[in-house]
């Protein structure tokens, strides 16, 4: 599946510099340093490009849109201390059957589920069902994607692979997984969500999956507040949540900083007694450029991350410092 | 331990650094270039008759003004298309209400050089030149040169409201001229003898000629008449209800006062001035 992409991928970007309406090209970098300490010895000191993304962005006609990214990211295993993968590549085709604002997205595509698909990484770490390696933030498969009416919400269906945008091949099992994720907005600022994914992988290594999530997002300027909770059924049963809240000081000091709260709790085996864990995260992200749709373009991140785990290990605390810019341009044909 | 010291200071002296300076409280406002007009126009008089207010206004298209909006940066949005359903619920997950004002009614003007001799234009004719189907004046009756199109950018409102009446969806011909500005398409075309745009009639001057559709002027009666037939709403979008300084703004944006400097620029106001 994943070479079928890849042609399908290629195909469209060759064929888009000679049709279609406009062509996007940004790139993503996040540039850090991470001190990571367990009791009082250094794990890490270091500075690194943790990821860089190249994306390209073409929209032949206003119904076939394209996305092809390129994840470049720091890494020891390999030679240039660096490595590269694909990230995303699907085409969107608008309005596929007589639903108004749905699409259809089919390629390496984005996962809808949970916070996954939309986190903009107000704090440097990831998301809690990315960090705990619940699923991945992108797959090989196919989704439709909408909106409701008037802004009420949105909502996703999706088949994938299941085993995330890093496996291919045999290391996908021959069942697909199925994911529903639906949004809803009563009233601006006030966002209730609610996912779910399962994939029966019959019987062998893989095991069978049950996922659900469920978000209540609350943003009132300058102050948001979202809730996440995870549930995970397999040969184990997991369980967890994680709180963000976020103050603006931008209308108090009139510069667009955030200070940043974060607790996660996490519990592998709800079954153990001995394989939890808990993280707290304060920070504060000065966005040195105004955001786009909520989006940072030029943000300096500052975290502090203490985990505390309920076996006998040692807390570990991590202190980043981070500068993410994003650089982006459109050409109109 | 020491090391984890060092950087919770460096994370209080950056918070501290960034708590320096105070901004300027203004009433902004950003987006569409065909409101821009209007929208610095009435600001000045507005400024003029409240001395103790300072309003920023910028273009940069629909689309930028409506995301300003959305990231809580500029009080109005200026846009000359609907907000689009991704827009909307992009804004209200943000906490952000848009509530649109119309402010004025404003028709598409297809303009040529003064001196090209066509005068009148059909739609068929006019999605034919843009989508690539009519690449010479001499298939309308002019001479015997190619046409210069010139089309807007894809954040411009002007253009998607174009896309939409005159194109019916489809897609401009790919080696027409982009432009980001109404200003920009009409000083082209004035120093381009082969040239066709298309602007908001409040960009109509003596250096271009606009060409009747279908047999209709633009002109701001036939718009209120609707025997016109490409014409749009041109909207102020504001979080909620407008309130305070924004209300102010746009309640004397609606008055006869401001729907005169409306007409005065060859929009079409809402509503008849006295």
């Amino acid at each position: 599946m994943k070479q079928l992409v890849t042609v399908l991928c290629g195909t469209c970007l060759l064929t888009s510099f000679a049709y279609g309406e406009s062509t996007k090209l940004s790139l993503h970098v996040w540039n850090r340093h991470t001190l990571t300490m367990i009791g009082d010895s250094i794990k890490e000191n270091a500075s690194a490009i943790k990821r860089g993304y190249l994306s390209i962005k073409h929209k032949f006609t206003d119904k076939i849109k394209v996305r092809f990214t390129l994840d470049f990211f720091s890494s020891d295993d390999y030679k240039y201390g660096a490595g590269i993968k694909l990230k995303y590549g699907y085409i969107d085709i608008e309005r596929p059957i007589a639903i108004p604002s749905a699409k259809l997205t089919f390629g390496l595509i984005k996962t809808y589920f949970g916070k996954t698909y939309d986190w903009t990484y107000p704090t440097i770490t990831k998301v809690l069902e990315e960090k705990e390696k619940l699923i991945a933030s992108a797959d090989y498969g196919i989704a439709i994607f909408g909106y409701l009416p008037r802004g009420y919400g949105e909502y996703a269906l999706s088949i994938l692979n299941g085993e995330g945008y890093k496996k291919t091949g045999d290391k996908v099992n021959i069942h697909p997984a199925y994911v529903a994720n639906v949004r809803v907005i009563p009233i601006p600022g006030i966002t209730i969500g609610g996912s779910l994914f399962y994939e029966k992988a019959g019987i062998g290594k893989y095991e069978n999956r049950l996922l659900y999530a469920g978000m209540v997002q609350l943003i009132r300027r300058p102050f948001s507040l979202l809730v996440e909770y995870l549930r995970k059924y397999s040969s184990s049963t997991s369980e967890g949540y994680m709180v963000v809240s976020i103050f603006n000081l931008r209308e108090t000091i009139g510069r667009m900083v955030e200070l940043v709260a974060r607790y996660d709790k996490w519990d592998e085996d709800i079954h153990q007694s001995n394989d939890a864990h808990s993280r707290i995260i304060v920070g504060s992200n000065w966005h040195m450029l105004p955001p786009h749709k909520g989006k940072p373009t030029l943000m300096l991140q500052v975290n502090w991350e203490h985990t505390e785990f309920e076996n006998a290990n040692k807390p570990e605390d991590r202190v980043m410092l981070q500068l993410r810019w994003i650089i982006s341009t459109k050409i109109s044909r | 331990m020491l090391h984890i010291r060092t950087y919770l200071t460096a994370i209080s002296l950056f918070v501290g650094a960034s708590l320096l300076a105070v901004e300027e409280k203004t009433l902004t406002l950003a987006g569409s270039t065909t409101v821009l007009p209007i929208a610095q126009r009435v600001a000045e008089e507005f400024m003029e008759l409240h001395p103790d207010v300072n309003i920023s206004v910028r273009g940069g298209g629909s689309g930028v003004g409506i995301a300003a909006l959305i990231d809580g940066v500029v009080d109005i949005a200026n846009a000359s298309r609907p907000m689009k359903d991704e827009e909307l619920k992009l804004a209200r997950e943000r906490g952000v209400n848009p509530v649109p004002t119309i402010i004025a009614n404003d028709g598409i003007a297809i303009i040529v050089h003064p001196e090209n001799p066509i005068d009148e234009i059909s739609l068929d004719q006019l999605k034919a030149i843009y989508t690539g189907g009519i690449s010479r004046w001499s298939e309308l009756g002019g001479t015997n040169r190619p046409i210069v199109v010139i089309s807007r950018d894809v954040a411009s409102g002007t253009f998607e409201v174009f896309k939409k009446l005159v194109l019916e969806g489809e897609n401009v011909r790919p080696d027409a001229i982009r432009l980001a500005s109404n200003k920009a398409v009409a000083v082209t075309v004035a120093k381009t003898p082969d040239a066709i745009g298309y602007v908001g009639l409040g960009f109509l001057s003596p250096e271009v000629k606009p060409l009747k559709v279908d047999g209709v002027s633009p002109t701001p009666e036939n718009v209120i008449s609707g025997k016109y037939k490409i014409v749009r709403p041109l909207y102020m979008y504001t979080n909620g209800e407008p309130k305070g300084l924004a209300k102010e703004f746009i309640q004397f944006i609606l008055s006869d006062e401001g729907q005169n400097l409306i007409k005065e620029l060859g929009f079409v106001p809402v509503r008849l001035p006295k």
